[in-house]
């Protein structure tokens, strides 16, 4: 073995193999443990587990939390704004996946 | 350095009140937050005004520098004059901007109000053991790299805190092993390569999310690859066998006859790789051949004759 390879670095991918605890989503996100409460109590978020200190995010919670914490804080959105931006964010990008499929060229 | 119009940046006039600044922030964050907008710029356009509010929202920060201001224009050369902050303190949100990680100031800013406000965000002093904070970067990749797996040298701007006290921007370098079969808008956590521990506590970790480049020929929907595949008008009316490039190399794949333009041929398991793989498709488009010599316009003509009453508009 080459010495260079010892210094590539590589990790899991978050959103096939790991599940994050409220703890360490908050920690990752930078954001209030009662904040992503309020999310999950809109269904924002959709752990699985019952009571909060149970709770298993899957690991495309990440991106999802990250964007309703930017929306949060530079909208001043409180949690069911939070919520339906989400929802509105999701079919717009539904939208942009069908459209993405017609013809037409490009890569966006 | 070149002077900011912060005013201009809001699209506010000079005397703006409070409230009609935050209105016109607002109505430019809908436009441009890159979470909500898709414009090419919205990155760079939001980061101009986020920076705006954060001066134009505190008092103390915008009468500092209106004070200072007033006679500079947008892009003029500018250097701080000695004391000119002097009377004033910038607390107002200070703690705040250094406990948000996505705030980055222009060097303008910072030759105002200094970095030491993002340092300010609470770890500051602490005697106590803390592990180190996560940090999140993206990354851009090819979607051949998504095809392949790989080794990808990644530049990082970090904060650092030299002997003195003062807060630069240092370049890291790191090279990162790309797993086969990611996709657009996941992550890899990398451990222990985010902000250092305090005491001896453990580094945070470095989040990256992965952005494929775009590229000129695929078009990517989730673990899906698209392409546009041009065909002869003889090809797509009578089947032909041709050749399809993938990002992993080019297959044959063979067209029925009768084929028409939109048609979408699937090459199962060719998308991005994974359990389940994607699926590559080839969206058939028709090309017409140029009627530019006499013999082609022969052709043509010869086909409008064996087509008499095709029309394509009923």
């Amino acid at each position: 073995m080459k010495q260079s390879i010892d210094s590539v670095i590589g990790g899991p991918v978050v959103e096939e193999e790991i599940h994050l605890t409220l703890v360490e989503l908050c920690r990752v996100c930078k954001v209030p443990e009662d904040e992503v409460r309020r999310w999950v109590g809109e269904g924002a978020l959709e752990p699985i587990g019952e009571a909060p200190e149970h709770w298993r995010f899957a690991g495309a919670s990440l991106r999802r939390t990250r964007v309703a914490t930017r929306l949060a804080r530079d909208f001043e959105l409180n949690p069911p704004g939070v919520a339906l931006a989400l929802d509105l964010l999701d079919e717009i990008e539904a939208l942009r996946a069908h459209l993405r499929r017609l013809a037409g060229g490009g890569t966006r | 350095m070149k002077f900011k119009d912060y005013y201009e940046a809001l699209g506010v006039e000079r005397g703006a009140t409070q409230d009609e600044i935050k209105q016109a922030y607002r109505k430019q964050a809908r436009k441009y937050h890159p979470d909500v907008s898709k414009l090419p710029d919205a990155e760079a356009h939001f980061k101009e005004i986020n920076e705006a509010n954060e001066v134009l929202r505190d008092p103390e920060k915008r009468a500092a520098y209106d004070q200072m201001g007033s006679n500079y224009r947008a892009g003029q050369e500018f250097q701080p004059p000695p004391g000119w902050d002097a009377g004033f303190e910038f607390r107002g949100r200070g703690d705040d901007v250094g406990g948000d990680a996505d705030f980055d100031p222009s060097d303008f800013f910072e030759a105002l109000f200094g970095r030491h406000a993002r340092q300010a965000g609470g770890r500051a002093r602490t005697s106590r053991q803390a592990g180190g904070e996560d940090h999140h970067a993206k990354v851009l990749i090819d979607l051949e790299d998504a095809y392949r797996g790989g080794t990808r040298s990644i530049a990082l701007r970090v904060p650092t805190i030299d002997a003195q006290g003062h807060v630069t921007l240092e370049e890291r370098r790191l090279d990162v092993n790309i797993p086969k079969g990611i996709r657009a808008g996941q992550h890899l956590r990398l451990a222990g390569q985010g902000g250092p521990g305090l005491g001896g506590g453990p580094a945070g970790d470095l989040f990256l999310e992965i952005e494929f480049n775009p590229h000129p020929r695929f078009r990517v929907d989730g673990r899906d690859v698209y392409l546009d595949l041009p065909l002869a008008p003889w090809e797509a009316a009578l089947g032909a066998t041709v050749d399809v490039p993938t990002p992993d190399g080019a297959l044959q794949l063979t067209v029925p006859a009768q084929s028409s333009a939109g048609r979408k041929l699937r090459l199962k398991g060719k998308g991005i790789p994974g359990q389940p793989p994607g699926d590559l498709y080839a969206v058939l488009t028709i090309a017409l051949p140029p009627a530019d010599t006499p013999s082609a316009r022969d052709a043509y003509a010869a086909m409008a004759k064996a087509f008499d009453g095709f029309n394509p508009r009923r």
